[in-house]
């Protein structure tokens, strides 16, 4: 029966056959993953200038970061002593383990309902997804913040995602005066449409009354346009709508309100000075409708 | 005629739709104006008509002859063209507007 004494100088014998080769294997290992990370923090901006995509960036990172790795596993292996096939199988069994488990169990997994490069409206903010973890969302707005969400929050939450559908309705709403020329002002509207270059022919455009307000007419006016063009289109729209409805005399309405006074409650009141307000009806801060008297 | 006919005809006669917008202008180039535009005609045009004259105000500007004699560089009759090379009305007023016209010019007779 070996004693306590020979087992420890049996270890002393092993790691000094075995150690030198088993640090030299951690050295491999250890340089090597961070060889792989540095490479791939060179190489990604580069990439990301060539491939517009993000997802396939991130698609072609991930894949070759996943060889590497098996080849700088398989080096550290192989130096520390294991024959290479040994180490082949071992890997191989690991990478179909991964591979079966994610295989069988992704369809339970909850996914996010977008991808990497999508814009997306989440948790209340509008912008593009540059990442996603198991844990959080990476969300870039479009005032330059990086915002980080939480995916529970997502997943209990509406998410408007930009992206499934390549083109999408402008909606504004013009509101004229009751008095203003209806017909003139919807024909300069659905010119204005008609000569954009990226207001779309199919969805057709349309201008139509959308409502008699308090205020006056609200024409709703509703082209279509790609995705990508959305913003800087409406933003555009509104400036020449503003300026052309000016132009040709069309007034827009403004909150406006009525007040009638009785001539009753004028007579009792001393010579140049109003009664004061009686009753809500009299109220400034109370609205009265077209048409009301008070 | 049905209905589906009728709208076709309304298609066909309806204005045409722009394609896009360039900026037309003369450069002097020493001896004569040589007209030009941005983007070449060969090139994708500007799509929005209010970047085109917001350009072509900025252009304009940048290149406005400030003293006589002009010289290489500078531009006169600087406004906005569709696709076709017609010149565009201003959005905004629906009249002709055009920067660094050439009586306005330094040493210009008027």
């Amino acid at each position: 029966m070996k004693t306590e004494l020979e087992r420890w100088q049996q270890l002393g014998n092993e790691v000094m056959a075995y150690g030198q080769d088993l640090i030299q294997a951690m050295i491999i290992l250890v340089g090597g993953l961070i060889l792989i990370r540095l490479l791939f923090r060179y190489l990604r901006p580069r990439l990301k200038r060539i491939i517009p995509r993000e997802s396939v960036v991130s698609m072609i990172t991930h894949g070759v970061s996943v060889i590497l790795l098996f080849l700088v596993v398989t080096a550290a292996l192989h130096h520390a002593g294991m024959r290479e096939a040994v180490v082949f199988r071992v890997l191989a069994l690991i990478a179909i383990g991964v591979v079966g488990v994610i295989v069988l169990f992704r369809p339970l997994l909850p996914s996010l309902p977008f991808k990497v490069g999508n814009t997306v409206e989440a948790g209340g903010l509008l912008g593009r997804v540059e990442a996603t973890t198991a844990l959080n969302t990476r969300l870039r707005t479009f005032d330059g913040k990086t915002v980080f969400i939480p995916n529970r929050m997502i997943l209990n939450e509406t998410v408007v995602n930009f992206h499934f559908t390549p083109t999408r309705q402008i909606r504004i709403a013009v509101t004229i005066t009751y008095d203003a020329d209806l017909i003139q002002a919807k024909t300069i509207l659905t010119a204005i449409l008609a000569r954009d270059p990226r207001v779309l022919d199919k969805p057709a455009a349309r201008v139509f009354v959308l409502n008699l307000t308090e205020d006056g007419v609200e024409i709703a006016v509703r082209p279509w346009v790609k995705n990508a063009d959305y913003w800087r289109t409406r933003c555009d729209l509104l400036e020449i709508i503003k300026l052309r409805l000016d132009q040709e005399g069309i007034p827009f309405a403004s909150p406006r309100r009525r007040v009638h006074l009785h001539e009753s409650a004028l007579e009792g009141a001393p010579a140049g000075k109003a009664p004061p307000p009686q009753g809500p009806e009299m109220n400034p801060s109370t609205p009265i409708r077209k048409g009301e008297t008070a | 005629m049905n209905l589906k006919e009728a709208m076709q005809f309304i298609d066909q006669g309806w204005k045409r739709r722009l394609k896009g917008f360039r900026v037309h202008f003369e450069r002097w180039d020493g001896t004569q104006w040589i007209p030009d535009h941005f983007p070449d005609p060969g090139s994708k045009p500007i799509t929005s008509e209010v970047s085109a004259w917001e350009l072509a105000r900025r252009f304009a500007q940048a290149t406005r002859p400030d003293q006589d004699p002009i010289g290489p560089g500078n531009t006169a009759n600087v406004h906005v063209v569709d696709d076709l090379g017609n010149p565009v009305l201003f959005y905004g007023t629906h009249a002709p507007l055009g920067f660094n016209k050439k009586k306005d010019l330094p040493g210009s007779a008027g």
